[in-house]
């Protein structure tokens, strides 16, 4: 869809408005959106008119951020997006590392290819935690067996009870908590993009 | 003039604002901006123009309305909508609820008796 005219500086300032409010809708949403609200503004401005008749034109069609709510609002009473390709996404990005790593990769693909989610929820959904639940798993293993090493190497030479001091007690609690993270982070993260997605 | 509650207006406007896209295309096809205006020169139904674009969306999305592209004498393309044996079907039991709705309403507001 060519622009044939160019429109007035004002009218563009509100689109540029528009698309900014409109960045956490998923992509396809975004661009439909933007393309309509264009579309009026070709046909209700022309670049020759006053700043004030523009101005009356921008608000009666409103605020972009209420327009963007408008659009969020129809998306949550909407349709349920969530068809075989995002439960298959869902669960391949928190079950697909068990096969060798390459389901989550296929996971991460059928994410990114989604309309469902925006690209936030994408990066959320390969971020925590790459690789899924079996990276979330070997990783947490490998600060559980790190940790209790450490605790262990300093403990030996000054007795036992030096073990639930202070900083060990912190360092403890640091442990318990990355590895509550990386394995309950993968699971969180299929619950969100659920419903993210609906 | 008493105000009554805003959220009581913009809750029936919100009810009933598809229903006034539908009719509005169910005997000729008008593309989006002629839809917009329609609505929004008619008194009190529409608050925001721009807040409409979104439901036209919706409405394409649930298949009560279908769209083709054509050429405009000035300008982008536009989008033409027109209903479809759904949103027909969608359209005429509201209407028939509607009927009964305001004529019941409207009793109870001239007379204080239930009709």
């Amino acid at each position: 869809m060519m622009a044939t005219t160019s429109l007035h500086p004002l009218a563009d300032d509100y689109l540029d408005r528009l698309e900014h409010a409109a960045r956490r809708l998923p992509r396809g949403e975004r661009r439909e959106l933007v393309e309509e609200i264009r579309a009026h503004l070709y046909e209700a401005t022309h670049p020759d008119m006053s700043d004030a008749e523009i101005l009356s034109v921008l608000d009666r069609l409103g605020e972009p951020e209420d327009i963007v709510e408008a659009e969020r609002s129809h998306e949550l009473s909407g349709i349920d997006r969530r068809g075989i390709h995002e439960w298959s996404a869902i669960f391949l990005v928190l079950f697909g590392g068990f096969v060798f790593g390459v389901g989550w990769i296929a996971g991460a693909i059928l994410l990114w290819s989604s309309r469902a989610w925006n690209t936030r929820d994408k990066l959320i959904g390969t971020l925590v935690v790459p690789g899924g639940l079996a990276a979330g798993l070997w990783g947490a293993l490998a600060v559980a067996v790190v940790g209790a090493g450490r605790v262990c190497t300093t403990a030996v030479p000054r007795g036992a009870e030096r073990c639930s001091g202070g900083a060990s007690t912190l360092g403890l609690i640091g442990v318990i908590a990355l590895l509550a993270v990386l394995v309950l982070g993968p699971f969180c993260t299929a619950m969100y993009l659920a419903r993210r997605a609906r | 003039m008493v105000a009554i509650g805003e959220s009581v207006i913009s809750q029936l406007r919100r009810g009933v604002l598809e229903f006034c896209v539908l009719a509005l295309v169910r005997d000729e096809e008008r593309y989006g901006f002629e839809i917009v205006r329609a609505l929004s020169e008619a008194s009190g139904l529409v608050t925001t123009e721009g807040t409409l674009y979104p439901l036209l969306g919706r409405l394409r999305k649930e298949g009560v309305v279908e769209t083709t592209w054509r050429e405009s004498p000035s300008g982008p393309p536009r989008r033409y909508y027109r209903l479809t044996a759904a949103g027909a079907a969608k359209l005429a039991a509201f209407a028939a609820e509607w009927v009964r709705f305001r004529d019941s309403v409207d009793a109870l507001l001239e007379t204080g008796v239930p009709r």
